[in-house]
């Protein structure tokens, strides 16, 4: 196998293993999405996640515990999100701005709090590698596909999963329909509070999921900011995946390879200065928002809150 | 005229239904923070004396206090603008930031040059600068319609490498450890109004700025068009309104006072570019606008209770070891409460 081979298969390696933040995050913005719920917390969330699951699994010496926490914060962040919009009507964005906030402050109280301040930062042990028994033997898809961590196989199969869920069921059917017309929805008999709450706080898990899967599998620590607008990539890439889960892990190669080739081509050097390469992601995700915006169909219901008494939809 | 007196005391009551929800919003987020306070094992007392206090202790506290308020009020004015007109502006920081590279750029490479000309080029870059970061969100919102909550974020994240590239790489300050540039030229300082402890002239500029964006969206048609397009875009289109071109310019307004906060910062802080100058001012601001609900005239007085606590939490760190992000909650909390307040009055 030659130089260049082992390089590639590296690469591969390394999007699949940065696919997976983004494709948490996506998924969980497209769930609320798919029922009218426009959420844009999930950077605040994912440090939530990010903080209290390096926290868990520090404090109870077990990551599970740490994935666990992270997906109860990240629920309760969705529980929030619905209460303060689907209960009470307000705008969502206001909501979702002032929970990213609340998240931001929360991650580092938090950590602040449990740990203090130290000059060495207390580190847990990162996810180890499962490979698949057979699997993992086949030459170079093996590798990129077969010998990862667990979360991997677990994001492939959650989007399959979706995809199965939203278009191959009637609940899908009628979780889609929230989204897109929730009054006809209603008078079919679909609960629309109950679908918009069902889907905020499994997104919310989703996203608290994502932010812990950092500290776990890159920094083994919790560090202010970590989360470098993952979050907020997310919400593009869910546009870009036209809130499909199917394509939304497809785009998400897309972000994860930008992410790792800023990375790479910075430590091969290139003689282009580091910063521009650092500046790639955001400026990829602007150009792939202009492709999305001009053929993508976002849910009609998008941001938007429902009320049953009230006759009109605008 | 009895039309308007009937008016004038229907303000007063109006005024004081305002009013009342804020002093409850802040009061029931002083409760909860304390109870938390409290379970952490402070003293409650001595923590809300501090928070709400030092800024009125001493005059270095209060001096704190107002060069604080100042990039506070402009970036609260940076998201207040375009959402009158109905858009989320998020970009505040990463247009600060490049308003602030703007505004040394023009301060070290014009250095020689006496105060009556560099400090206005200065200043004009700054907001320039600023209004230029805010213009590509703008452009990509009125050409394609574009979400520009995602792009002004995107373009933050882009400024924190640009700053990083200009202090490491083009005007460097080889003396200092952390990423700096050298200084501005003695030309491109603002002058102080108080000496000591030195406060600048920023916080004039500031409110004189506050006053004309004050007067701009109450007192001029272009304001009453913008306010109009936020209030009721569909209306606003068949009134005549190009509402398109309402979004870009709100959002380029709001880029440009950002960009004069990088400015003052620049001009009478720091004196040149250091890394991390944007602090986070971005998230006040847009916590102020929001607990201002989008009104010009109370920004300032919002922006003032933020700065206050802001310096108070600086200090309960350092006397009581509180973790100043608890602020922040706190923040988020009046926030939450004000909001809430609007619900109950509406029912």
């Amino acid at each position: 196998v030659g130089q260049f081979e082992i390089q590639i298969v590296n690469f591969a390696r390394l999007v699949m293993l940065a696919l997976v933040p983004y494709v948490l995050a996506g998924q969980g913005t497209m769930l609320g999405g798919r029922t009218g719920l426009f959420s844009v917390s999930q950077e605040g969330v994912m440090l939530v996640g990010a903080s209290v699951g390096f926290l868990g699994a520090y404090l109870y010496g077990s990551l599970v515990y740490g994935l666990l926490l992270a997906m109860l914060a990240g629920a309760l962040f969705g529980l929030a999100l619905a209460y303060f919009t689907t209960t009470l009507k307000m705008n969502q964005f206001v909501i979702g701005l002032a929970l990213f906030f609340f998240g931001l402050g929360l991650s580092t109280l938090f950590y602040k709090f449990v740990i203090g301040v130290t000059l060495q930062p207390p580190l847990i042990p990162t996810l180890r590698d499962l490979p698949i028994p057979g699997l993992s033997q086949i030459p170079i898809l093996g590798d990129i596909f077969f010998n990862q961590n667990w979360l991997v196989y677990f994001t492939i199969l959650l989007s399959i999963f979706l995809y199965y869920l939203l278009y191959k069921t009637s609940f899908g059917l009628e979780l889609r329909a929230v989204g897109e017309n929730p009054r006809a929805a209603d008078s079919l008999g679909v609960n629309v509070s109950l679908m918009r709450y069902a889907t905020a706080i499994v997104g919310g898990m989703l996203m608290g999921l994502a932010g812990a899967y950092l500290p776990m599998v890159y920094t083994g620590t919790f560090t202010e900011g970590m989360v470098q607008g993952r979050g907020w990539i997310a919400i593009a890439l869910t546009f870009f995946g036209g809130w499909s889960p199917h394509l939304i892990l497809l785009g998400a190669l897309f972000f994860a390879g930008v992410e790792v080739l800023a990375l790479r081509v910075q430590v091969g050097g290139l003689g282009v200065p580091y910063q521009f390469l650092l500046m790639l992601p955001y400026i990829a995700t602007i150009l792939v928002m202009i492709l999305a915006f001009k053929w993508i169909k976002a849910p009609a219901f998008l941001g938007q809150n429902y009320d049953r008494e009230r006759r009109t939809l605008a | 005229m009895n039309e308007q007196t009937m008016e004038l005391g229907h303000g007063v009551k109006a005024l004081a239904g305002r009013l009342i929800p804020y002093f409850l919003a802040v009061a029931a987020s002083f409760v909860a923070a304390g109870i938390f306070i409290a379970a952490m094992g402070f003293d409650v007392p001595k923590a809300y004396a501090t928070i709400l206090f030092t800024s009125f202790r001493t005059p270095n506290g209060f001096v704190q206090t107002l060069l604080k308020f100042v990039p506070l009020l402009l970036q609260a004015l940076a998201f207040t603008v375009p959402l009158a007109a109905g858009k989320f502006n998020i970009g505040g920081e990463g247009q600060l930031i490049v308003g602030a590279i703007g505004a040394t750029a023009v301060g070290i490479l014009f250095a020689g040059l006496p105060l009556p000309l560099l400090l206005p080029l200065v200043i004009l870059a700054g907001i320039l600068f600023g209004g230029l970061w805010a213009a590509i969100p703008a452009w990509l919102l009125y050409r394609f319609g574009i979400n520009e909550i995602l792009t002004t974020v995107m373009m933050n994240f882009v400024s924190f490498s640009l700053i990083d590239y200009v202090a490491t790489k083009i005007w460097r300050d080889p003396a200092a450890g952390h990423p700096m540039t050298v200084p501005i030229g003695a030309g491109g300082e603002l002058p102080l109004l108080i000496a000591r402890p030195p406060l600048n002239t920023g916080i004039l500029l500031a409110l004189f700025v506050a006053f004309v964006v004050y007067v701009y969206a109450n007192r001029t048609p272009g304001g009453y068009e913008l306010v109009a397009t936020g209030a009721n875009p569909r209306a606003s289109r068949v009134y005549g309104i190009d509402v398109r071109k309402m979004f870009l310019l709100s959002l380029i307004i709001g880029g440009a006072l950002a960009g004069l906060s990088g400015a003052i910062e620049v001009a009478g802080v720091q004196h040149r570019l250091i890394e991390g100058l944007q602090s986070n001012f971005l998230q006040m601001g847009i916590i102020i606008g929001l607990i201002a609900r989008g009104n010009v005239l109370a920004v300032p007085f919002v922006a003032f209770f933020i700065a206050v606590l802001e310096v108070g939490a600086s200090a309960l760190q350092r006397t009581m070891m509180i973790p100043v992000e608890m602020v922040f909650i706190v923040e988020a909390l009046v926030l939450l409460f004000v909001l809430l307040s609007d619900l109950v009055r509406r029912r």
